[in-house]
């Protein structure tokens, strides 16, 4: 019996392992704030500078509202859009392929897509550099097309850079809550869940033992 | 009035009569350990996944320009759609969790061996089904891994003689996996699932006509059988809640933990990830495909690797009851086969390179071998044990055993 439990116990320790590996290749040291105002810097730093080429098709400027932007911040936000239009950047496309290469990837669920999660849009928002010959490049992904946004590359010390980080801190705050927008409300509806289905095992577990006790 | 209706039924049809046969007067082991549990729970898995699904096709897109964006429909905008969608998606994996359980039951205690050959079959055909309607499910949203998932697998029939080339293209309905591919599996996703519901049925009567097994292996006198209800039906709904505690702490605190990254990008045919790898309940079988150099070799391991089960009640020779319980070598060996195939989940997620290619081979060759060796091993172990002498508890278990023989003679 014990074994048995025991050997399920490795297999799925085993599991679980191959899953951490695949998810965490790389984990960044990187605490990504996760409060509401975090969040709402992060909002204005991706629609000021991220959608100038980037798109987020998947959030209506409507749901801006849910991080507590008041009716003023949002018309300021979506300039002559509607509530109900996607955050759709104004550059076309082909624009941009024709500028940068690529069509900029939507960023709608970025920090679900990248191994390393929002910690690795962090990384890439601080990850530029120069080169000796003095082009750009960045740490997190070498060769990479996008400009440095931030102007990472050109600030120097803690001085300069200590704000550009908070602006890439919250800029990733921001895409892990559009990757997930219900994530608040599951965590608070799971806590109810898991209650109730305690409260409803523990009596299970007595009735059982009620109804076994008949036989002794 | 209840009992008047009741009446009016029983006339025409055997209510009554099937609750007593098959629920309250049904004889069950009172032995039984909580291992005994997982049937029910893969059961209630059935039912959840069916019901979720339907649900979630009622929003679903099959067309390849549509997909991506109606899981993305579903999980933001949908009410509660995100809650479907991640009970469907975790109770995928939860499925395959209860029945890895449910078989390694069956082989540590014996449960497949004489007369319960038929209900191990049925149960060998439900795991076939299971991981088809999985493997169509994967491609449904059509992310980078959906799509490379199933172009890598249905390329696989290729090493088919004589007409890969056409099986390939008769099953993907096109050159690649394409918008055709998708329909028909989304199509098939949705059929098989009833098709497992019957097959379940056909598992219940031939469990039904044999019984259930326990861990003393024999076939208990019926003072030690007890009804099914309400004694296993209160014990399989308070391991129902247990298994709902874990689920929902899953669904709700960490629904992508067995999602990959990746699979958050949609599918592009122009571009092949980097490391191309199944869901995690595939990879002990996805490693033995990449042990054998040759392709057609591979999928043959493959196919042989998941088929071999089937082959457990001729391969096990021993007549002793009680499973591992009472075997020293079939014991040793089970729990080999069980660290084999996690050395094989291993190995299939990681790409193949220098030590993990000769690790997967010698675990191919394990798994395998546990399984070959059964035959003569389990004779030696059975002559090994009589010549010594059996334990006291298995002397007694073996001498009613011979007695009920006799007396039915």
């Amino acid at each position: 019996m014990k074994r048995l439990k025991f050997a399920g116990l490795c297999i799925f320790l085993g599991m679980a392992m191959n899953q951490s590996l695949a998810v965490a290749a790389e984990p960044a040291d990187v605490e990504i704030p996760q409060s509401p105002a975090a969040v709402r810097r992060g909002a204005e730093v991706i629609t000021n500078v991220c959608m100038a080429c980037h798109s987020l098709k998947y959030i209506k400027y409507g749901a801006l509202a849910q991080l507590g932007f008041n009716a003023k911040e949002l018309d300021t936000m979506r300039g002559g859009k509607s509530l109900k239009e996607p955050l759709v950047s104004d550059m076309s496309p082909d624009m941009l392929k024709e500028g940068f290469g690529v069509v900029p990837p939507d960023l709608s669920l970025m920090a679900h897509a990248r191994e390393g999660g929002p910690a690795y849009i962090y990384e890439i928002l601080t990850g530029f550099y120069h080169k000796p010959d003095g082009s750009v490049d960045n740490h997190a992904f070498p060769g990479i097309k996008m400009p440095d946004v931030l102007n990472f590359s050109d600030a120097e010390g803690p001085a300069q850079r200590g704000p550009l980080e908070k602006q890439a801190r919250d800029a990733a705050a921001f895409l892990n809550w559009a990757a997930d927008p219900h994530a608040a409300e599951r965590h608070h509806l799971g806590y109810y869940v898991l209650a109730y289905l305690l409260v409803l095992t523990i009596l299970l577990y007595f009735s059982k033992r009620k109804v076994w006790a008949r036989l002794d | 009035m209840t009992n008047r209706v009741i009446a009016w039924i029983d006339q025409r049809f055997p209510l009554t009569s099937f609750v007593k046969h098959e629920l309250t007067e049904y004889p069950t082991p009172r032995n039984l350990s909580y291992w005994w549990n997982f049937g029910f729970l893969a059961g209630f898995v059935l039912v959840l996944q069916i019901v979720s699904g339907i649900f979630l096709a009622m929003h679903y897109k099959p067309d390849i320009h549509l997909a991506f964006d109606s899981v993305q429909y579903i999980m933001r905008e949908v009410n509660y759609g995100w809650l479907l969608r991640y009970l469907h998606a975790i109770g995928a994996s939860a499925f395959f969790i209860v029945i890895y359980i449910h078989m390694a039951r069956t082989l540590y205690y014996g449960s497949y061996r004489a007369p319960r050959e038929l209900l191990w079959w049925s149960g060998q055909i439900l795991l076939l089904l299971l991981m088809a309607t999985a493997f169509m499910g994967y491609l449904l949203p059509w992310g980078q891994m959906s799509y490379w998932g199933a172009q890598v697998i249905t390329s696989l029939f290729r090493a088919t003689p004589w007409f890969g080339n056409d099986l390939v293209l008769w099953l993907r309905g096109d050159f690649t996996v394409s918008d055709a591919t998708l329909n028909r599996f989304f199509a098939l996703h949705y059929l098989v699932p009833f098709i497992i519901f019957g097959m379940v049925l056909i598992h219940l009567v031939a469990l039904h006509a044999v019984r259930s097994s326990n861990p003393s292996g024999i076939n208990l006198a019926d003072k030690d059988n007890i009804p099914f209800h309400p004694y296993f039906t209160s014990k399989d709904f308070y391991g129902l809640g247990v298994f709902l505690i874990v689920l929902c702490g899953f669904v709700f605190f960490k629904p992508d933990f067995f999602l990959e990254a990746i699979n958050n990008v949609p599918a592009n045919p122009m571009q092949t990830p980097a490391h191309i790898v199944p869901e995690w309940y595939f990879l002990p079988f996805y490693a033995i495909l990449r042990a054998i150099p040759d392709t057609l070799g591979g999928v043959v391991a493959m196919v042989m690797s998941i088929m071999i089960f089937a082959a457990m009640p001729y391969l096990d020779r021993s007549k002793l009851p009680g499973g591992a319980r009472f075997r020293p070598l079939y014991r040793l060996a089970f729990y080999v086969f069980i660290i084999d195939v996690a050395v094989l989940s291993y190995v299939g997620a990681h790409p193949p390179s220098g030590v993990l290619v000769d690790v997967g081979r010698v675990a191919t060759f394990v798994y395998f071998a546990t399984f070959l060796l059964l035959p003569p091993v389990s004779i030696l172990e059975e002559r090994w044990l009589r010549a010594r002498g059996l334990p006291p508890g298995l002397e007694t278990l073996v001498v009613g055993e011979d007695d009920k023989v006799g007396a039915e003679k």
